[in-house]
């Protein structure tokens, strides 16, 4: 019903505001945009009213006509238009993935050269080239897959401080361990967290996504001593106590209440972990409460032994709008549908989205006083990280990636070496290629 | 056409009439999808429309071949293996045990156990999951009371790849062994007592009442257990799904799983996905043939 309402109300406004503003002057210019909106979202009147709304209020000339889908009905939608070569002239994209055609074909402009100056904005991780390797689409956000929580009162108390080397790391265990507690937690029950939230990371560092490219290009391989390596490193933490097989039995949810609760001074996975600590609006109560929230940070995993890549973590860029190639370069329509898609993902909106669905910025100068301490310690986290490297189930197809996360768990459990699980993994990848 | 019209009399319309809308149901949901599951599972299709699909083409067994050569479907298997057995030998017994001692009297406050012992089997399973996942849970409670006995004792049971089906088998035997209970205390509800009271007059022992005359008067129901018992270890998908997903490293997975896994997971992959269904139907008819053979050979008869 509220949907409902809501869609009346919209289609008030459409008819309300801009008809008879098209009806008043015919030099303005219409922008067509399709929007991935969820309309019965929390937040989402604000959005339509101050950010929509407020781009017509301050561009009487520019006519947006916008139109809203969500999950299936979108993606079915943006198929059809770009079958039919009409797409609309802004469209909301992600990096990849689903939209993988729009990137490959180039159906949408590259926004490099219209970002200019702007990029300075911008943290310099999400104008990294995407699907098609140009910038297709300016993103909202960014997530980092791997992130090293520290509960930094439980560390100093057993009188040991955040490590710099992962020897420094290692020596600290007879501490950890002597005190009663474990080391680095994980919720790791589902095979997708350690190959996300550690292993791509490590990949990251020992192989670097250019050799990774290759290896999926089919020019290298999973077999290579480098990716062999990052495995070894990988069943190296098991043996150096780092890692426990422990972790493999703790439930990804499980975990929150166990790191809260200082069963671990260390515990690593994604960047978003952080949403679970936070106070519940409802209940107004919280895993980690606002006044403990300064204890915790977040790091990088420390300096691997012969990393080539340095201070990396793995991660993707958000989604975002990008622009049709259909337009003329230079022309008004174009210097319009950038001053839209520029004002998508400018401080207000961007600030907006950060205070009602805590979607991270990807703007270096949007910041709210009604975050939490745990929000701003995940904005400053993102200072610390100077490359940002591929998740692994981010550039790989899944009946490739799966035994990789199964391999992992295995390793860990000492059911398979590294090698056999690197052969497995090379294994699908070909059977993946034969097949395309 | 005389001959039609005798046989179209208005009794076999009434028949046709009550029994048809049933029969094209049954073919629509379950008859048809299994054999049209037989046939897609021999064809490459992985998506997308089926009719007029100019991809589909006819693979063959590939898909079961791959399968018979993954080893996580034997994995899958043997663990089906487990919780059949556990539920064969291990439910059924002891649900005709609790069913016995209470329906006999042997024990007092009979209805007050027979309500505990049936309670695990109202709760939804998603609930038991996560309770026992958090009970045998290397920080749960399990794992503290063995620890008051023995300091330091570590939890392998959670983690230790062979172990890991331990806690999941348990979990299968304590929910489900109430129902059995149900079944056999109904049936045994059924038999006359003035025959057991004439078996003890005539100095029958509490034994020989047990495997002369509940026994053979319960073969039938202890054959339709069986038959639930089997079905049901088949396709246990839900508990095992909250408990453990299969993990670690996919060591507690069960056919269900591997097929749920195969289907929706990841990058989908429906003939393979198929191939298991088919080979769970199949494996499923067999065993229940086999009990059947078995009832008829050796079972007693009712009444």
């Amino acid at each position: 019903m509220r949907k409902l309402n809501v869609l009346l109300l919209a289609a008030l406004l459409v008819v309300g505001v801009f008809v008879p503003a098209a009806l008043a002057q015919d030099e303005k210019i219409t922008i067509t945009v399709l929007h991935y909106f969820d309309l019965t979202a929390p937040g989402s009147e604000r959005e339509i009213e101050e950010i929509w709304h407020e781009f017509s209020r301050r561009h009487p000339n520019i006519i947006v006509e916008r139109e809203d889908l969500f999950l299936e009905a979108f993606h079915q939608k943006v198929e059809a238009y770009a079958a039919a070569d009409r797409l609309p002239d802004v469209v909301f994209m992600w990096p990849g993935g689903r939209s993988t055609s729009l990137h490959t074909q180039h159906l949408v402009k590259d926004l490099t050269p219209l970002l200019g100056e702007d990029a300075k904005y911008f943290n310099p991780a999400v104008l990294a080239p995407q699907a098609a390797g140009y910038l297709a689409e300016l993103p909202q956000t960014m997530t980092s897959s791997h992130a090293l929580y520290v509960n930094v009162p439980l560390l100093e108390s057993l009188g040991l401080s955040i490590p710099e080397t992962y020897e420094e790391l290692v020596a600290m265990v007879p501490v950890i361990k002597g005190a009663g507690l474990d080391v680095i937690l994980m919720g790791a029950t589902d095979d997708w967290v350690i190959q996300s939230c550690l292993f791509s990371m490590i990949v990251g560092r020992l192989v670097g996504d250019e050799k990774l490219n290759q290896i999926i290009a089919g020019e290298a391989k999973f077999t290579d001593p480098e990716f062999v390596g990052a495995l070894e490193f990988y069943a190296q933490m098991y043996k150096d106590g780092v890692l426990d097989r422990k972790i493999m039995n703790i439930n990804y949810s499980e975990v929150n209440g166990l790191f809260a609760s200082g069963r671990a001074p260390f515990m690593i996975d994604g960047d978003w972990k952080t949403a679970n600590f936070l106070t519940d609006v409802t209940t107004g109560e919280a895993l980690i409460p606002v006044d403990e929230q300064p204890n915790f940070k977040m790091t990088i995993f420390p300096a691997i032994p012969g990393e080539i890549v340095h201070k990396s973590s793995s991660g993707v860029v958000g989604t975002g709008f990008g622009m049709s190639s259909k337009i003329p370069d230079g022309s008004a329509k174009e210097a319009a549908a950038w001053e839209l898609i520029k004002w998508l993902q400018g401080p207000e909106a961007q600030k907006l989205r950060l205070e009602t669905a805590g979607t991270i910025p990807s703007r270096i100068d949007v910041t709210s006083d009604q975050l939490e301490p745990l929000v701003n310690e995940r904005i400053r986290y993102y200072e610390d990280i100077e490359v940002y490297t591929a998740v692994l189930d981010n550039v790989l197809e899944g009946e490739v990636y799966l035994p990789l996360n199964v391999g992992l768990q295995e390793i860990g459990l000492g059911l398979a070496t590294p090698m056999e699980v690197a052969e497995r993994v090379q294994e699908a990848l070909e059977a993946w290629r034969a097949k395309k | 056409m005389k001959r039609f019209l005798t046989w179209w009399t208005e009794e076999r319309r009434a028949y046709l009439l009550l029994v048809l809308p049933g029969v094209l149901v049954y073919w629509a949901v379950m008859a048809f999808p299994t054999v049209f599951s037989l046939g897609l599972s021999m064809t490459n299709y992985n998506g997308g429309v089926i009719f007029g699909n100019p991809n589909i083409q006819f693979v063959g067994l590939k898909h079961y071949m791959r399968m018979f050569n993954d080893q996580y479907f034997w994995i899958s298997l043997k663990n089906n293996g487990l919780i059949m057995a556990v539920s064969l030998f291990g439910q059924i017994p002891l649900g005709f045990l609790f069913a016995y001692v209470i329906h006999r009297k042997l024990i007092k406050f009979g209805s007050f156990f027979q309500t505990t012992l049936y309670l695990p089997c109202v709760i939804s399973t998603i609930v038991v999951g996560r309770l026992w996942q958090a009970f045998f849970s290397p920080y749960g409670p399990f794992t503290k009371f063995m620890q008051r006995f023995q300091p330091g004792w570590e939890n392998e049971l959670a983690y230790d790849p062979k172990l890991a089906i331990i806690p999941v088998l348990f979990v299968i035997l304590w929910m489900y062994t109430g129902q059995y209970m149900i079944i056999f205390l109904a049936n045994l509800q059924k038999i006359d007592p003035s025959l057991i009271e004439a078996a003890r007059i005539d100095g029958a022992s509490e034994w020989q009442v047990l495997t002369r005359i509940m026994f053979p008067a319960l073969s039938g129901v202890i054959v339709t257990s069986a038959i639930l018992a089997i079905a049901g270890s088949l396709k246990s998908f839900d508990l095992i799904y909250a408990m453990t997903s299969g993990n670690p490293a996919r060591r507690t997975s069960v056919l269900a799983l591997y097929m749920y896994d195969t289907a929706f997971k990841h990058s989908p992959n429906y003939p393979l996905a198929n191939s298991i269904s088919m080979f769970m139907v199949l494996l499923s008819f067999t065993l229940i043939v086999l009990v059947r053979i078995t009832e008829a050979r050796f079972g007693g008869r009712e009444e």
